[in-house]
């Protein structure tokens, strides 16, 4: 039986025949376009601070590149499984599912401690955002980050918590939720490609 | 035959999954080869390739409608444009010592 929204609100299912999008998934696609501009004004701005300053510290001596690569094989990793937690999902196997899901959220957990432990090394160096352009900079961009981090944490656990009722009242409804949802993540995995590159690299 | 696509995804997704990881590990290596400015023009592609594939393969770019596309399009446009506006005036402005460009 379909959900009595499907009759107010047209294409939370089916694709539009012009867009070939249903709602949901056009506007995330929306929403991951006004952050690529989001990042993309941050990257603008280290490219001409870092253009039009006099020195630069090499950013690889004073970052922990060993924690930045394992971060970045943590986020790649949490992607995976965020793939196969979809694929078993559309399989109707909700125990494989949320096993899946629970490895995205586990690994983003340790993408996070990672992240703090960085953090704290920096500190604990009396290295702060105020310290130096670069520093104000990272702090700044991979501060952002994690808050992206931290708001898939919260949609995810919805989806294997709470969110789970959706798929009693329309199944496809709710599959596609999760779709979306992981664009959101491959999109926040993706940024951190380009920001441990930049950041820790360059 | 679904069972058999579904594998034959994974294996195509795990290949992805190791080759963006090596590509992690090159960037890396790279980087600890100090090349200075070569090592931007090195590191900055591959970055750009990595970040591609994942797009491309993760994010089902491959099989999206031309909306997503049309609106990445604008996206890139609109972004490429902003990021180089200013570099007019970097590059037109003469460059004066200050505490705010100071490591």
């Amino acid at each position: 039986m379909e959900h009595p929204t499907e009759e107010f609100i047209p294409y939370i299912i089916e694709s539009r025949p012009d867009t070939g999008l249903y709602n949901a998934k056009f506007g995330i696609w929306l929403f991951l376009a006004s952050e690529v501009m989001l990042f993309g004004s941050l990257f603008s701005a280290y490219i001409l601070l870092r253009v039009g300053s006099f020195s630069w510290p090499v950013q690889s001596e004073i970052q922990n590149v060993a924690i930045g690569a394992i971060n970045s094989v943590v986020l790649l990793s949490s992607s995976i499984f965020f793939i196969r937690a979809w694929v078993a999902l559309k399989a109707d196997d909700i125990a494989k599912y949320k096993k899946f899901m629970s490895l995205v959220i586990l690994f983003a957990f340790v993408f996070l401690t990672l992240k703090g432990v960085e953090y704290y090394q920096h500190f604990s160096h009396h290295e702060y955002p105020k310290t130096s352009v670069f520093l104000g900079l990272y702090f700044l961009m991979t501060g952002l980050h994690a808050l992206h981090i931290i708001g898939g944490i919260a949609v995810n656990s919805f989806y294997i918590g709470p969110g789970l009722k959706l798929r009693e009242i329309n199944k496809q409804w709710f599959i596609n939720r999760v779709e979306v949802a992981g664009l959101y993540w491959h999109f926040v995995d993706l940024v951190w490609i380009f920001l441990f590159s930049t950041l820790y690299l360059l | 035959m679904e069972d058999h696509l579904q594998k034959d995804e994974f294996k195509r997704d795990i290949l992805i999954y190791f080759c963006i990881i090596a590509m992690t590990g090159l960037i890396v290596f790279i980087s600890h080869l100090q090349l200075k400015v070569a090592g931007i023009f090195l590191i900055v592609p591959i970055a750009i390739l990595e970040a591609g594939i994942l797009g491309y393969y993760f994010m089902h770019l491959m099989t999206k409608k031309r909306t997503v596309h049309l609106i990445l399009l604008l996206t890139v446009i609109v972004f490429v444009t902003l990021l180089f506006w200013p570099a007019w005036d970097v590059v037109y402005s003469p460059r004066t010592p200050s505490e705010f460009t100071k490591y």
